[in-house]
């Protein structure tokens, strides 16, 4: 063995805590890439489904052209394509039923005159649709005879969870239990009753038979998925026919979106993995650089040095991605297992296991070595600079006050600045590149800022513990060095701004997504139309309903919504009649110009008109503005009063005019949308119940509760969030630990001169309280600028989700803050105790020969 | 012809006026084999005189020739070879690397310089036999006493057979006793093995073991002495010279 081998082995055996210490931040690194990157597929893939679901789509519907039945076994064939991830078998038939069949009153036309016996494969239909059982449970495959159906439905046919409901089938009627209930139908098309596909396979006569098989494809890229629509054809032959998700969809768009961001996080891993690692070394380098220096005294060259800490660091990387590696896995495969059953309760979804591809082991392997390398190749050449000199000074500490304000301030002012002035774009790429350069930016900053910002809080800390000089000592200890100071409370820092940014995303997707729903869809009931916001494809309800329904005993309002396309400057806008004097009741739109008093009466008022967002930005149109709409009677020209937008529509440029112009211009005067209200003091019951009767003559309306629909709708958005929230929490913690790591190295790094305190009198009490002083004020800096950070982060990310359309309001995470700070000193005093107690009781003698 | 001969050595550190002058034209010679002390009063230019001489530092003016070569012609490289073959050191805190043992200590000039292990394992233990540490080999400086870790930096001063030798303060972290002992071993190794031995000292006791002291004041030469060798009456002789500095 060579002699760097030999004395990195050394070094390391002989240091034993702190050889665990360093070789932690590497596992930390690993653990956290490998980890993160086993999660991610899993958690993609359920927020791909997450999301498709919500909107009751799959990647790939394939069928016969002629629509007939097939065997199931071309499942199998589709699955065997490379680039499908899942695939799952159906058989599907619309029943027509007989008027009164289900209420037994053939008078009257029974609300329910079709529906879907959809036969599902469950095993494999689970994992490409989330199935959200309100009551009662799933479908599971050894059933028979049992069925899951809608909340909707049930009601409209008059059964509940157990009991039993008949349905025409090829060898007679059928009698099914109902096992569970799914909540309202919010989708266009029949309702639908599900059951095995065995059960589906009897009753229709089929047996082993499907019709459609849809799919999901693994990869989002448009070329991609293109190649695997032919492979697909290519092996099924030209009989078949695949209906796809079009690619230039909105739920696309959203996804890509998402993916960005999971990406982003990917990338985070990677550099605090390299960040802990770079720390490390620094500070192995600077305590050794008597040792460094008598070899060079002896006679080693500078290759000799450099190999030695890069000897270390290969030795330490190898053991580090080692147990990276494992941990990593069975941290990601534990959370996975952890959450698949809260996700299979909530959403009947499944997580998937984790996914290790042998590229991702190797390309583990190579970043956890290659970054050790690499982060200990600064501190290695560092080393290698060490003079057969600095072996010889007397020990004394180098004491650097360099000028503060240096090339790197100037540059993270910068880099901060630019950070903001992306944020003002509202632009999604730039934002996202925004927060990666304000956190380098506060790196940068951060040892310039590091000897005000010690100086208060060692003047606070001496104002609390008032122990005459310990805290003044322990600010000496970080204004000395103040790069090393930075460096470690930068760790800090980046654990607590992903704490942060996570909090914030939480606060503003469960209030601000939930407030903004809240007064758009806060009414009572919503009487929704088969497809809600693809308005031109629904068949409204002429004037005369909302008024049964305001005359209906308990009704407080109805709020109606009438529906134009139009043309704006070229773009085609869906144009929404609103009652001025009533939508504000029962409805209402978020104003980002104009205010809502102002807003409602001028529509009322002559021909004005209110923007959405995201038809102000596409028509490049403020308030005040003149517009030219294209109507039926010509050009007319609005004014536009405001900005505000609705829930539904917030992805969708619209327009907002009054029921009157609506009517005039348009001719249109059919209720497309409608919202009640009920008095305070009304029977619900009853009332529901009248409804239910007047909507009796429009079957093309649902009648769904808003506060069920508000709930269903954050649920669904709140799982797909959830996985990255995880992963996020998955980057914080270790970043944490990594402070405590850097704390404790810094301890030992000071041995001798903590014995020196000790000879010329500290009290072991003394040594203890500026060791914990200092890594508070360490830990109150880190958290102090990671706060910032992750407040930037937080914004950033919920301007992204804006701006992918969903709509949402800034929410600042009070409570998040509170515990990042508590965590933070936390996290500071922990640290600190261990290496405290360790230097409290170091025998001055030993501590001063230490070397 | 001399082994070490400086000429006109100077050495200012800082610029201006906190401009520190700590070696002013320095004239001297080591010859082989021969055993000099150098002493003179705390922050005169002693250590700095050793630095310029092993090459560990360049100077500001003037030249050091060792063995005929001037060092201030030397690039890193070649200055870093020449001090692993050419020279030994020794100093005031032993700076034996704390995680190698005994014999891997000594051994290590050799180690950098490409040869063995272990040839230069069977080296360095017979240099710490002859240091009388034979029993002493695979302890770890932690488990040395402060003599016995000032023999292993000695052998290590010795294990690549460098002509020249030099001691900063050697004894100056040792008792009387200890330091009697590592003095009388410099002076063995002069005599036995015939090394030049530069030793920087304020200790006259120390200083009389040597064959001649140079006196160093501000940076300059301001006195030189040859001795005759008996100890007591020299030890004296050498102190008055020191109080009249
Ligand atoms: N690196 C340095 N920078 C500035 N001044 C120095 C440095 N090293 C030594 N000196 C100064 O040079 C003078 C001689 O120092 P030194 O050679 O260490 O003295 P001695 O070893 O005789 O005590 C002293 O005044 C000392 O302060
Ligand atoms: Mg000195």
């Amino acid at each position: 063995m060579n002699v760097q081998f030999t004395l990195a082995i050394r070094y390391l055996s002989g240091r034993k805590l702190r050889t665990v210490l360093t070789t932690l931040a590497i596992v930390f690194g690993v653990l956290v890439i490998f980890g993160m990157n086993t999660m991610l597929p899993a958690f993609m893939r359920a927020f791909q489904s997450n999301v498709l679901a919500a909107a009751g789509q799959v990647d790939a519907t394939i069928t016969l052209k002629t629509s007939d039945a097939f065997d199931a076994n071309v499942a199998g064939n589709v699955a065997a394509v490379t680039g499908v991830r899942a695939v799952s078998g159906f058989l599907n038939r619309t029943i027509n039923v007989p008027p009164g069949y289900f209420d037994g009153d053939s008078a009257t036309a029974g609300t329910v005159t079709a529906l879907s016996l959809v036969g599902i494969n469950v095993a494999q239909a689970t994992i490409l649709h989330a199935y959200p059982i309100k009551e009662g449970r799933f479908l599971e495959s050894g059933d028979s005879a049992a069925a899951v159906i809608s909340k909707s439905l049930a009601e409209a046919i008059g059964v509940r969870l157990g009991e039993t409901f008949t349905l025409p089938a090829a060898g007679g009627e059928t009698v099914l239990t109902v096992v569970g209930i799914l909540p309202a139908r919010a989708l266009p098309g029949n309702e639908e009753v599900l059951v095995t596909l065995p059960q589906a396979q009897t009753m229709l006569a089929m047996p082993g038979k499907i019709n459609t098989i849809e799919a999901n494809y693994d990869t989002l890229d448009k070329t991609r998925r293109a190649e695997i629509e032919r492979a697909i054809l290519g092996t099924l032959g030209d009989t078949y026919q695949v209906g796809s998700l079009a690619s230039n969809s909105e739920l696309l768009a959203n996804m890509y979106i998402a993916q960005a961001i999971f990406s982003l996080l990917g990338v985070l891993a990677l550099l605090m993995g390299g960040f802990i690692i770079f720390n490390t070394f620094r500070t192995v380098v600077a305590e050794r650089r008597r040792d460094i220096g008598m070899l060079r005294a002896l006679g080693a060259n500078r290759t000799t040095i450099t190999g030695l800490i890069l000897s270390e660091g290969l030795v330490q990387g190898l053991v580090g991605t080692a147990t990276g590696l494992v941990s990593g896995y069975l941290l990601g495969a534990g959370l996975i297992s952890l959450l698949s059953p809260i996700m299979m309760q909530f959403l009947n979804a499944k997580l998937g296991s984790p996914v290790i591809s042998l590229s991702l082991v190797i390309g583990s392997i190579v970043m956890g070595v290659g970054v050790t390398i690499l982060a200990g190749l600064l501190p290695a050449m560092s080393a290698s600079r060490v003079t057969p000199l600095d072996a010889l000074r007397p020990p004394v500490g180098t004491i650097s006050f360099k000028r503060l304000a240096g090339l790197g301030f100037w540059s993270g002012a910068a880099m901060i600045a630019l950070a903001v002035v992306a944020l003002i774009t509202r632009n999604v790429g730039l934002i996202g590149l925004g927060g990666v350069l304000f956190i380098l930016g506060l790196i940068l900053m951060a040892p310039a800022l590091v000897n005000p910002i010690a100086n208060l809080f060692a003047a606070l800390a001496a104002a609390i513990f008032a122990r005459g000089g310990t805290a003044q000592l322990a600010e000496g200890n970080l204004s000395r060095q103040p790069t090393r100071a930075a460096i470690t409370a930068s760790t800090t820092l980046i654990g607590m701004a992903i704490l942060v940014m996570a909090a914030s995303m939480m606060s503003s997707i469960q209030i601000g997504f939930g407030r903004v729903m809240r007064k758009s869809l806060g009414s009572d009931y919503l009487l929704i139309p088969p497809s809600v916001s693809v308005w031109g494809t629904n068949v409204g309800a002429s004037p005369k309903l909302a008024e049964e329904l305001r005359a209906v005993n308990g009704v407080a309002a109805v709020s109606t919504l009438r529906f134009a396309p139009t043309q704006i400057n070229g773009v085609a806008v869906s144009l929404l009649g609103i009652d001025p004097a009533s939508y504000s009741q029962v409805s209402g739109l978020t104003f980002s110009a104009g205010t809502e008093a102002t807003a409602y009466a001028a529509l009322g008022e002559g021909r004005n008109i209110i923007f959405n967002p995201v038809l102000a930005a596409s028509a490049g149109v403020k308030a005040g503005d003149e517009i030219t709409l294209i109507a039926p009677t010509g050009q007319q020209a609005y004014r536009v009063v405001a900005i505000a937008g609705d829930f539904i529509n917030a992805k969708i440029a619209t327009g907002y005019i009054s029921h009157a112009n609506i009517e005039a211009d348009f001719n249109r005067s059919e209720d497309v949308f409608l919202q009640i209200n009920l008095a305070p003091q009304a029977d619900t019951q009853a009332t529901e119940s009248a409804l239910k009767g007047v909507l009796k003559a429009y079957p093309q309306f649902r009648l769904i509760a808003g506060q069920e629909y508000m709930e269903e709708a954050l649920r669904l958005f709140n799982a797909a969030f959830a996985g990255m929230i995880v992963l996020v929490i998955f980057l914080a913690v270790p970043s944490l630990i990594a402070m405590v790591n850097t704390l404790a190295i810094g301890v030992i790094e000071r041995t001798r001169e903590i014995g020196m305190l000790r000879a010329v009198g500290a009290t072991r009490r003394q040594v203890r309280t500026i060791i914990v002083t200092e890594a508070i004020i360490l830990a109150a800096i880190g958290t102090a600028f990671g706060v910032l950070s992750g407040l930037y982060l937080g914004y950033m990310g919920v301007e992204t989700i804006r701006a992918a359309g969903f709509p949402m309001e800034y929410v600042f995470p009070a409570a998040g803050v509170l515990l990042a700070v508590v965590a933070g000193i936390l996290f500071g005093v922990l640290a600190a105790v261990i290496p405290a107690r360790q230097a409290a009781r170091l025998v001055i003698v030993q501590a001063l020969r230490y070397e | 012809m001399s082994l070490v001969q400086t000429e006109n050595l100077t050495k200012v550190y800082g610029k201006g006026d906190t401009a520190v002058t700590a070696l002013d034209h320095v004239n001297l010679t080591v010859n082989p084999g021969e055993f000099v002390a150098v002493m003179g009063p705390s922050g005169c230019g002693k250590s700095t005189l050793l630095h310029l001489i092993g090459g560990l530092d360049r100077a500001t003016e003037g030249r050091v020739l060792l063995g005929g070569h001037d060092l201030s012609r030397l690039d890193d490289v070649k200055l870093t070879e020449l001090r692993r073959r050419q020279i030994g050191f020794v100093f005031q805190f032993y700076n034996l690397i704390p995680v190698l043992d005994a014999v891997e200590n000594v051994a290590l000039p050799l180690v950098l310089d490409g040869v063995k292990q272990n040839t230069a394992r069977a080296k360095a233990t017979a240099w710490l036999q002859k240091m009388g540490l034979g029993d002493r080999l695979a302890n770890r400086p932690d488990h040395l006493s402060g003599g016995q870790q000032q023999r292993v930096a000695i052998a290590r001063a010795l294990v690549a057979e460098p002509a020249l030798v030099l001691a900063d303060e050697p004894t100056g972290n040792l008792d009387t006793r200890a330091g009697d002992e590592i003095a009388s071993l410099l002076r063995q190794i002069a005599d036995d093995w015939g090394r030049a031995i530069l030793m920087v000292t304020h200790d006259p006791r120390i200083a009389a073991y040597a064959d001649r002291i140079i006196f160093l004041k501000d940076g300059r030469v301001v006195d030189e002495t040859r001795l005759s060798g008996n100890g007591t009456d020299e030890t004296k002789r050498v102190m008055a010279k020191m109080e009249a500095i």
